[in-house]
């Protein structure tokens, strides 16, 4: 058969065979010799069972010191499997591509390079993407969504802090007074529900589709109404911004984004963790510094100074300190309070309610909240 | 006379076939390294080659009667599978939280179920990727295969579960051992088909105290490993030993103190590289504090100062910590513990799997993407 350089018998094995073959059609072991002609021939009791071209040899995953080749024009699971050391050397070097299909090094760089690229463009959409589209988008959010999210979310404020709306009558009335003259000066159209909630949280927020909540613990606080109707500015900011859409597809955008990376790297909680509170304090910050900013606008709107409502807040917070600033997702309370400082001028207009209303505010939760 | 020698003999009954495994441990180990530095540097994205390289240097040096198995999968195809499970995933997200929005308004914690749906496709994920692993395991040039549907078991699972939930967890063995039957009823060898033998009955009898003593074990501090060892050493044999192929038939001699060597290997370099990384971090902060010139308690106290180089030293440390928990986690719970449970396992009747035919189709990488997408693990 032309077999150039047959080696047969020179290795153990019952038969006297040197290599093992599987045809990858049954899973039966066929001890077989192997001679190097212009082609692998692999022969079973004499009889050629494959031929096997070199340039379709690839090596196949072996333990150490069995060499288990597959070929490309064969069917894909036909193995062949030497374990004699210098068969195999002779086969390896006749098969000029057999490891052609391993990663090697290159195929490992290749790997770091693109992840490399993959991973800048992530963080780069991460810090300018993002925030560009949660402002661009924010405002685009149906009404009806954004209040069924307002909804959903109030519903769920409640229930954590068991709170109840107050609804002393006078109280209410006052407290209408006051959001109607800071609606009206902010001069935006949109519907807006306000109502104080029976806590002893000393807080404020804003929800999405228009709804502002004062906590009792924050009007228990508070020594004037410009105090209060700063607070309730800042709030109205948040919502004439859209802060709480913004917030929500900024977080739900770095969040998915910030999870592609790393996987699961052992340890990867802490770092997806860390670099997502850095990029949403970030973002946070710029967001109540912008509240901050409409609330001085409205205050001033209405010939009243912003300085009490930052007043109110160093009352409730204290001095802050110069902690962990790049982690914090508000200004410090000092910052803000020297910026409304700066920003006080003298009082022209009328006080925002009279010294009755202000009593009958101050007691709307009464001693037993209503529903 | 001549005649007699076309026919096969009878074979006696042979001893139980060797099972072995003949991998370094220290290429093991520098491939684990080396992989978690590409991991780091990656970002993650390594995270598919690195699993890939894991399975084929386990597959290749495991041998039944004297042949390895190989591992077909490769890390691009992983890649892909979680591209396209993510590409599925997301719009399931944003439908997800929409809906969550409508349900909560209406009824607060409404969104609950919502909550089940993932953990059924996270059931469907577990079935799909134990699927793909299996048709990529060759052994005599025939691969394993599996069929059955993805769903169907998502929802056998979450049945097992509300009555594992309902009954505090003991129902536990009766659920693995059916959805075990469930997954080796579908998997097959060539045209060897594949049965799980194994009784909840057996499991519940062998660890019922263990579940009297979890209580016990969450709050006393070195019992937890031992029960959880215990428990985990009684679940392999159990499950080694119920596994069938056609007249194949596996059985497992694990006692059941044979991964505590393994845990606690685990958690001692964990608490060394622990207390070393603690060091490392007392003297990086002694260090900057000592060239900055401030005190240390400066540096430290409740009004510290943030220092950028002091965040990037300790940003260092904590990388190099992560690699080396990473590395001795994959050495001792992947690798050691495959051996330990290679050596005690024998293969009876092996002769039946002589002359299998070939047969399946390879399923493809999306269910090992959705595990990846989803955050579950599961085998």
């Amino acid at each position: 058969m032309g077999a150039m350089d047959s080696v047969q018998g020179d290795s153990g094995g019952a038969t006297g065979a040197q290599a093992l073959y599987f045809d990858g059609l049954s899973n039966t072991r066929r001890p077989v010799t192997i001679a190097f002609s212009d082609q692998l021939d692999i022969r079973q009791d004499g009889s050629i069972v494959a031929r096997w071209a070199y340039s379709d040899i690839r090596r196949s995953d072996s333990p150490a010191g069995i060499l288990r080749v597959a070929c490309l024009s064969a069917p894909p699971l036909a193995r062949l499997e030497i374990r004699d050391a210098t068969l195999a050397a002779k086969l390896a070097s006749r098969s000029t591509e057999l490891d052609a299909h391993h990663l090697g090094r290159r195929g490992v760089a290749r790997i770091v390079g693109w992840s490399l690229a993959a991973a800048i463009s992530i963080i780069v959409v991460v810090l300018f993407g993002v925030p560009l589209a949660a402002d661009r988008l924010a405002p685009l959010v149906p009404k009806a969504l954004e209040r069924r999210i307002g909804d959903a979310a109030e519903a769920q404020i409640k229930g954590l802090f068991g709170a109840k709306v107050c609804g002393d009558r006078e109280g209410q009335a006052a407290f209408s007074t006051l959001v109607n003259r800071l609606h009206a000066a902010a001069g935006f159209d949109g519907p807006l529900e306000s109502a104080v909630l029976s806590t002893s949280v000393p807080n404020a927020f804003a929800l999405p589709g228009g709804k502002v909540f004062l906590l009792k613990g924050l009007l228990e606080k508070a020594e004037s109404p410009d105090e209060i109707a700063g607070v309730l500015a800042h709030e109205l900011g948040h919502v004439k911004h859209h802060d709480n859409m913004r917030a929500l597809i900024h977080n739900g955008g770095t969040s998915f984004l910030v999870g592609l990376l790393f996987g699961d790297i052992t340890g990867s909680g802490a770092l997806i963790f860390a670099s997502r509170s850095l990029v949403e304090a970030s973002y946070s910050r710029e967001a109540e510094e912008g509240a901050d900013t409409f609330a001085i606008e409205v205050m001033r709107a209405l010939g009243r100074s912003p300085k009490p409502m930052a007043e109110l807040m160093f009352r409730v917070t204290g001095k802050e300190g110069s902690g962990f600033t790049i982690l914090s997702s508000h200004p410090l309370t000092e910052d803000r309070l020297a910026r409304m400082g700066k920003e006080e001028r003298p009082v022209t207009g009328a006080p925002l309610l009279t010294a009755e209303e202000w009593k009958a505010l101050k007691a709307i939760c009464g001693s037993a909240a209503k529903t | 006379m001549d005649q007699m020698s076309f026919i096969p003999q009878v074979p006696p009954p042979l001893p139980p076939a060797q099972v072995s495994f003949t991998g370094e441990r220290g290429e093991f180990r520098s491939m684990v390294t080396k992989g978690a530095a590409l991991e780091l540097v990656t970002f993650g994205f390594y995270r598919f080659w690195l699993a890939t390289d894991i399975r084929r240097h386990l597959w290749a040096n495991t041998s039944l009667d004297g042949d390895s198995a190989e591992y077909t999968g490769r890390g691009k195809e992983l890649f892909i599978g979680f591209l396209v499970a993510l590409a599925i995933l997301l719009p399931i997200y944003l439908a997800y939280f929409l809906i969550t929005i409508e349900a909560e308004r209406l009824q607060e914690l409404a969104s609950i179920p919502l909550f089940l749906a993932f953990y059924a496709f996270g059931q469907f994920a577990i079935y799909r990727a134990r699927r793909y692993r299996l048709t990529r395991t060759i052994w005599r040039g025939v691969r394993f295969w599996m069929d059955g549907s993805g769903w169907a078991y998502a929802g056998r699972a979450m049945l097992w579960g509300l009555l594992l939930v309902v009954t505090l967890g003991l129902a536990l063995p009766w659920r693995e051992a059916a959805l075990e039957r469930y997954k080796m009823q579908h998997s097959h060898y060539g045209n060897l088909q594949g049965k799980f033998d194994g009784r909840g009955w057996e499991f519940f009898k062998n660890a019922w105290w263990l579940w009297l003593l979890s209580p016990i074990a969450l709050l006393v501090f070195p019992a937890l490993p031992f029960l959880y060892a215990e428990f985990k050493a009684r679940e392999w044999r159990w499950w080694l030993s119920g596994i069938r192929f056609g007249g194949v038939r596996l059985e497992s001699t694990l006692p059941s103190t044979a991964f505590y060597g393994v845990y606690w290997s685990v958690i001692g370099w964990s608490m060394l590289f622990s207390m070393i990384f603690g060091a490392y971090t007392g003297a990086c902060t002694g260090l900057v504090a000592s060239i900055s010139g401030v005190s240390f308690e400066q540096v430290i106290g409740p009004n510290s100062q943030t220092s950028i180089p002091l965040l990037v030293l300790i940003g260092i440390g904590y990388l190099g910590l992560a690699l080396a928990l990473s590395t001795v986690m994959r050495v001792y719970l992947q690798r050691d513990l495959w051996t330990v449970v290679l050596a005690s396992a024998n293969v009876h009747g092996i002769e039946a799997a002589a002359n299998v035919r070939a047969g399946g189709e390879l399923a493809s990488a999306l269910g090992e993407g959705f595990a990846d997408g989803l955050d579950v693990a599961g085998f």
